[in-house]
């Protein structure tokens, strides 16, 4: 019976002893495990430090193009009207100074494109203006043309009558009315 | 209405004139044309129940406003009359015509109903006061919501009898109604009645055209941001892109037959005159020109086109072949001449012209003689168009700070204005239908 108790107790013993071995052998790797996840949180921080700086740059870069379109388009935006004679769509020399700017600029801003607008005062029909409108957008796309720029970042369409800038009866009003209206926009 | 037809039975016929006996009297297209002065007495309730819903007047109101709209008749006031209505009777024998010629009277219309609260009968009368007998007289059986119809066949019986032609009063009109940036078409009865918005595009949307059989309307709109030419169907609501170049599409008149139509395009960089197959799109170009070429007008028979051209440095009115051929210059006086529209009669152009600061309208033959301005309105006159009957021209003319829609003779006399619509700012470009036998 004695020999049966210590039988017993050695086997309880065994059983401890292999079960400490089991549950050291398990503690080091654990301790491992949580060794590296607190390097790669040091490593995450680091990162998100780097991710939020890029994004930081990248937001002040979009921030800057941003601002660099917008001051572009200001830019753009002091492309005035051009004015036409009643009946005419030849451009003036004042009408040619704007197209040369605006050449210019849409030469060295290969990011935007130009959409012209031709406009006429109300007196005569509505189909006669809508050509005349027509050949006053397609005078300006030609004078930029030969300035060199791109003929596909140019598009024109006429209103005619039907979009006065001024809707009084004057001549006053058919002077504002009879135009070139450039919208600059940009392709991104 | 149309189902309305079949109710109406022709009565008189013993004294029925010939339609040649108007021109007895009076060229009505003439500039110095005087309207016809005539009197129109209450109807006669011939029934025995109570004239509850006031049929009495509303016949002779309803008679002399749309005689009135027709610029043919001056009617005489009721004040004047010397015969009582409730005991006169509506026959010519039964009819003291001395009565009537002292009050000026040259024509006297008079009627009688029966209406026992659901089936309508109206007798109709016109006298010819000076001869002292029955010019027409027509009985029409019909329900109560038929008066107008009525009414106004009756009103075509008349005009036919003393003008030759039954008048326009089954025809609309088509124009562009603009609010701001935006433009839509509408039509309107002839009297003004019956508004109708045709499209809803919420764009600008122009130059509309009837086709002969008064069931498509054509039109140029910037819906998908370039002026393209689209057809709406009026029995439907389809709408239909028709002509879609780069550039202007610029829905023109119809061709009689309505399988063509004429538009200018400018897809090769240059206004010019096509016509176009409406089934399958086809086109053939026919003028080949630098200049501006806009404004096509068909011949009534459809052989000839007016166009307008700035070739020759001013926009002025040529005529050309139907294939393009022989194209001629029909206007010489003035600096700016457009818009032609050929009469449907033919011989006759009209077009609107630069006089003394505004645009009006001047007709010319189409050999290039008698070129006479028709129209002095304070306000211009501009994109005219002819009734299908050649005898009215509608146009646009400033009144106040907007476009309104005005209708004269076509002498150029009896200025009749379309009602503002509510809501929107100006009204242009009138487009008159065929005849749509409403009555």
């Amino acid at each position: 019976m004695k020999r049966n108790i210590f039988i017993i107790g050695a086997l309880v013993l065994i059983c401890s002893f292999s079960f400490v071995f089991i549950t050291g052998c398990a503690k080091t790797p654990e301790t491992q495990i949580m060794k590296d996840t607190a390097a790669t949180q040091a490593e995450q921080d680091k990162a998100a430090a780097a991710a939020e700086a890029a994004a930081l740059a990248a937001e002040k870069a979009a921030l800057e193009e941003q601002m660099l379109q917008e001051k572009l388009l200001a830019e753009a935006d002091s492309f005035k009207d051009i004015r036409f004679a009643f009946d005419k769509y030849d451009l003036s020399p004042e009408a040619r100074g704007v197209l040369s700017k605006l050449a210019d600029w849409l030469n060295a801003n290969q990011d935007f494109e130009v959409t012209i607008e031709g406009h006429c005062d109300e007196r005569g029909t509505t189909e006669y203006n809508l050509a005349l409108g027509e050949r006053r957008a397609e005078a300006a796309k030609a004078y930029l043309t030969n300035l060199g720029v791109d003929t596909m970042k140019i598009t024109t369409i006429s209103y005619g009558e039907e979009l006065p800038m001024d809707p009084a009866s004057n001549e006053e009003a058919w002077a504002k009315n009879r135009r070139d209206h450039f919208v600059v926009f940009s392709k991104k | 209405m149309r189902a309305f037809k079949g109710l109406l039975v022709v009565f008189f016929t013993l004294f029925l004139c010939l339609p040649a006996w108007g021109k007895v009297y009076i060229d009505i297209d003439s500039p110095a044309f005087q309207q016809f002065p005539t009197a129109i007495p209450d109807f006669r309730n011939m029934g025995t129940s109570e004239d509850r819903e006031g049929l009495s007047r509303w016949f002779s109101e309803h008679l002399s406003s749309a005689l009135d709209i027709t610029g043919y008749f001056r009617m005489i006031e009721k004040g004047a009359f010397l015969e009582d209505p409730n005991s006169a009777g509506i026959t010519a024998e039964e009819t003291k015509f001395s009565d009537w010629s002292v009050v000026g009277a040259d024509f006297l219309i008079k009627g009688g109903f029966n209406y026992d609260g659901k089936k309508l009968s109206v007798e109709f009368r016109l006298f010819d006061v000076v001869e002292g007998k029955l010019i027409t007289g027509k009985k029409y059986w019909g329900k109560i919501e038929e008066k107008k119809a009525m009414m106004l066949r009756f009103v075509g019986e008349i005009l036919h009898a003393l003008t030759g032609e039954r008048g326009v009063f089954d025809t609309k009109i088509a124009f562009v109604g603009k609010r701001g940036n935006e433009s839509e078409i509408y039509t309107v009865n002839f009297d003004g009645t019956d508004l109708q918005k045709i499209t809803n595009f919420k764009s600008l949307s122009l130059l509309p055209h009837w086709s002969p059989d008064a069931n498509r309307i054509s039109l140029t709109s910037y819906l998908r941001n370039n002026p393209d030419y689209y057809i709406v169907d009026l029995r439907n609501g389809k709408v239909k892109r028709t002509s879609e170049y780069v550039g202007l599409n610029l829905s023109g008149p119809w061709s009689a037959h309505g399988e063509k139509a004429l538009l200018v395009l400018s897809k090769e960089g240059n206004e010019e005159i096509y016509t176009i197959t409406i089934e399958n799109g086809k086109l053939e170009r026919l003028t080949n020109d630098p200049s501006i070429d806009v404004s096509p007008s068909w011949s009534p028979d459809d052989k000839s086109i007016a166009f307008v051209s700035n070739r020759s440095g001013s926009p002025q009115v040529f005529i050309m072949d139907a294939e393009g051929k022989n194209a001629r210059r029909l206007t010489f006086e003035g600096s700016y001449n457009t818009s032609p529209a050929w009469s449907p009669k033919g011989k006759k152009i009209v077009y609107e012209g630069s006089s003394n600061g505004s645009f009006q309208l001047f007709t010319i033959d189409e050999d290039g003689n008698n070129a006479m301005q028709i129209t002095f309105e304070r306000g211009g006159a501009e994109d005219p168009c002819w009734s299908p009957d050649g005898r009215y021209l509608a146009f646009s003319s400033k009144i106040g700070q907007e476009r309104r829609i005005c209708i004269v003779n076509s002498n150029g006399l009896n200025l009749r204005v379309l009602d503002e619509i509510e809501g929107i700012q100006s009204l242009e470009s009138p487009s008159w239908s065929p005849h749509l036998n409403l009555y």
